[in-house]
């Protein structure tokens, strides 16, 4: 058994004290498997280190009543310098173990080849995982410390650490600490999570990750700064980047992906297009929204997922058949052409239903988008610029400085409201955040603010004088 | 198997002895490697050392304020000052080169001085040991009148240089500063050490504050065991024995106390 009692842990820093754990108590018995769940900088890993003894806690006590592994996977007790069989022989010697045994199952197993007789420093990180690995099954523990290791070597090498560890120990206590929901589902029988320090207990992985995911929403979300980018793509390609990071996203995402794995397509749509409302550009999850929406019969909401994939830079001959498929079933070909970004001016680029969102609200003052009114303005094949004066034209548009809505639904249906859709504008009109969010305060007019931060220059945008006239 | 709670004495000996072996050749491997003559230089390189200062001092005739051979003189007090001098600057550090060993919950923080001081000392030993045989063999020194003195001092040195060394190690994890200042320290200490001169030879007030210096009392007891009547040598073994003992319950007190601030990454 290992028992963990009050164990706080605090690192000094140049502000002062930072506490890392606070009063985190649990035990763990022979047979157990310990999921913790926790964001990035929960203190998953120095909890795993306390727990191993690497590192002493400030207050409370570790009581290990059976032989407690290192963090397995880890690769860093190597010296470099040495070659795989010396680092071998060292860690034989250090448990008492026949250092010619464990050789011949490290050779075999890590598929290193003359490789073992070379120094570590020049093995691959791939390398280095696997002999990290398979030194850590040489010594037999009665409890395994778990890091992360969805993330070991290739599939092939992956798949027989899952059998040497869940399979061949599977007696044996573990704990096992992931940002990945899914991966301690598969391999735990008791849940905990982690959040800022304190460690909370759950019977079963729903509540757990029912937690987990609650503690995610009331985070600040991850926000993308807005560089001024001319070329569109780039723009996308960065932002798709800050989405990954998003902890928030990528729960939402792996939600919504286990859920589309077991068919509950309604359940998958609504993760999705929460997660879509906080990093729009993912251009990869609106073809995911599209697939579910399809099996939903909700054609035109699917071909507006597609569309609006294609319009920010998914590959059109992939979802051309799908687009097809939920235009006129049936037929082979779209009727109505895919249009596709070609590099160019920000300006002239197919607008994704965010940016017919975004639009509306700069020219109509709204906060959401019909979903036959948004299919219609795509097939248009407008330019970005034509669209907004088309809105401009259209005789309900409000004249007057009616007030912005607050939060815009940037994706079809009723996924939450983005509020922060003024830093998606500032990005589509080519202004400056701060300078914008400057003039807004002073209580410019949008059209006004926008083009005093350097927005919609080069616009055709006629119109717009009509609205800035007015206001 | 991985030791669990509170082994008894005799297993916990045993763990240790493991792991300080397991660590030896670690290090060896690690500073030597299997290339050329390999671990050799363990030694051979403190003999490069003495042999080159031995040589310099015979060349120039340096004064020692005594009428030994400058050979004796020059082996005695350099392999002294490679003693307790190389035992710091190989700990300072060592911890940082080694957390990631602080996985292994066997090993504890005083195992990988412990490793490093036990090679520093083999070497200079063997070092002080073959070039005196090579010297006696060839006629340039005589044997040494009492071994047993010899070696006292020699142990001495070596005791307060290795809590010298565990004392500076520690600290060194904690402030970078105890590494910057050794390299000069060490190369101040080394003419004050009594590796150049006899104390006797020293005017009376001088001789008081050398004598405040631990390792002067070692190098005047080598120089007592081998030369013995040819020399009056003066040194207080209590006051080393006193200064190392003081040192060394420092030395423990910081480990653990370094032990507590470790992150291993």
């Amino acid at each position: 058994m290992i028992a963990v009692e009050n164990i706080s842990k605090d690192y000094r820093t140049r502000t002062g004290p930072r506490r890392v754990l606070d009063n985190v108590n649990f035990t763990l018995h022979k047979g157990e498997r310990l999921g913790v769940l926790g964001r990035n900088g929960a203190g998953k890993s120095t909890l795993i280190r306390l727990v191993s003894g690497a590192e002493r806690p400030t207050s409370g006590q570790i009581t290990r009543g059976m032989s407690v592994s290192w963090p397995l996977a880890f690769g860093g007790a190597f010296q470099s310098q040495l070659t795989g069989v010396d680092n071998v022989r060292f860690i034989s010697r250090l448990y008492a173990q026949d250092p010619e045994h464990n050789l011949a199952f490290i050779e075999e197993f890590a598929e290193l080849g003359q490789y073992l007789r070379e120094p570590v420093m020049t093995y691959s990180s791939g390398m280095r995982a696997r002999l990290a690995f398979a030194i850590s099954m040489i010594i037999e523990f009665d409890c395994f410390l778990i890091d992360e290791i969805a993330s070991v070597g290739d599939a092939r090498f992956h798949e027989r650490c899952n059998y040497e560890l869940f399979d061949k120990r599977g007696d044996r206590a573990m704990m096992i600490i992931s940002h990945d929901p899914g991966y301690l589902r598969d391999h735990c029988n008791r849940f905990a999570v982690l959040d800022a320090g304190r460690l909370t207990a759950f019977d079963d992985f729903e509540t757990a990750h029912d937690h987990f995911l609650a503690q995610m929403r009331v985070r600040e979300p991850v926000r993308a700064v807005a560089q001024p980018f001319s070329r569109r793509m780039a723009a996308i390609d960065s932002l798709r980047r800050v989405a990954h990071e998003d902890e928030h996203f990528m729960a939402l995402v792996r939600q919504a992906d286990a859920a589309r794995d077991r068919h509950d397509w309604a359940a998958a749509e609504a993760s999705y297009a929460a997660a879509l409302s906080l990093h729009p550009y993912e251009r990869s999850y609106w073809v995911q929204l599209g697939h579910v929406t399809r099996e939903q019969g909700r054609m035109v909401r699917a071909e507006i997922a597609y569309r609006t994939a294609c319009a920010f830079g998914e590959s059109v001959r992939v979802l051309e058949p799908f687009i097809a498929a939920v235009e006129q079933p049936g037929k082979a070909a779209p009727a109505i052409p895919v249009a596709a970004p070609d590099g160019g001016e920000t300006r002239r680029q197919p607008p994704g239903y965010p940016d017919l969102a975004v639009l509306a609200a700069l020219a109509q003052g709204r906060d959401r988008l019909g979903d036959d009114e948004a299919l219609a303005l795509m097939r248009r094949q407008d330019g970005i610029e034509d669209v907004l004066a088309h809105m401009l034209d259209d005789p309900s548009t409000t004249a007057s400085g009616a007030a912005l809505p607050g939060g815009i639904a940037v994706v079809p249906g009723d996924a939450p409201l983005r509020i922060e859709w003024r830093e998606d504008l500032a990005r589509l009109a080519g202004a400056r955040q701060e300078e914008l969010d400057a003039a807004l305060a002073r209580g410019d007019e949008l059209f006004h603010a926008l083009r005093r931060s350097g927005g919609l220059d080069g616009w055709a945008v006629p119109a717009a004088s009509r609205a800035e006239a007015s206001a | 198997m991985a030791s669990a709670a509170q082994p008894s004495l005799a297993a916990s000996l045993k763990i240790q002895r493991r792991v300080l072996a397991a660590l030896l050749v670690r290090e060896l491997l690690t500073r030597y490697g299997r290339h050329n003559i390999g671990f050799l230089w363990l030694f051979v390189e403190p003999m490069m050392f003495t042999l080159g200062v031995t040589a310099l001092w015979t060349a120039t005739k340096s004064a020692h304020g005594s009428d030994l051979p400058i050979v004796a003189f020059a082996l005695t007090g350099y392999s002294s000052v490679l003693l307790w001098r190389n035992m710091p600057g190989r700990c300072i550090g060592a911890l940082e080169a080694n957390l990631s060993l602080m996985y292994h919950r066997n090993i504890r923080a005083l195992d990988i001085y412990m490793a490093r001081i036990m090679i520093e000392f083999s070497g200079a030993t063997i070092s002080f040991f073959t070039l005196a045989l090579v010297f006696i063999l060839s006629g340039w020194l005589d044997p040494p009148e009492d071994f047993l003195t010899v070696a006292a001092g020699w142990m001495m040195i070596a005791w307060f240089g290795a809590v010298l060394a565990i004392t500076l190690g520690a600290l060194s994890h904690e402030y970078e500063l105890v590494d910057k200042f050794w390299h000069p320290a060490s190369y101040l200490l080394f003419p004050l050490s009594g590796a150049a001169f006899l104390v006797s030879a020293l005017p009376p007030f001088a001789r008081e504050i050398v004598l405040y210096i631990p390792m002067v009392h070692g190098v005047e007891m080598i120089r007592e065991g081998f030369f013995g009547s040819k020399v009056q040598a003066i040194y207080d073994p209590g006051y080393v024995l006193a200064c190392s003992l003081v040192l060394s319950v420092a030395a423990l007190i910081l480990v653990r106390w370094v032990e507590k601030r470790l992150t291993p990454q």
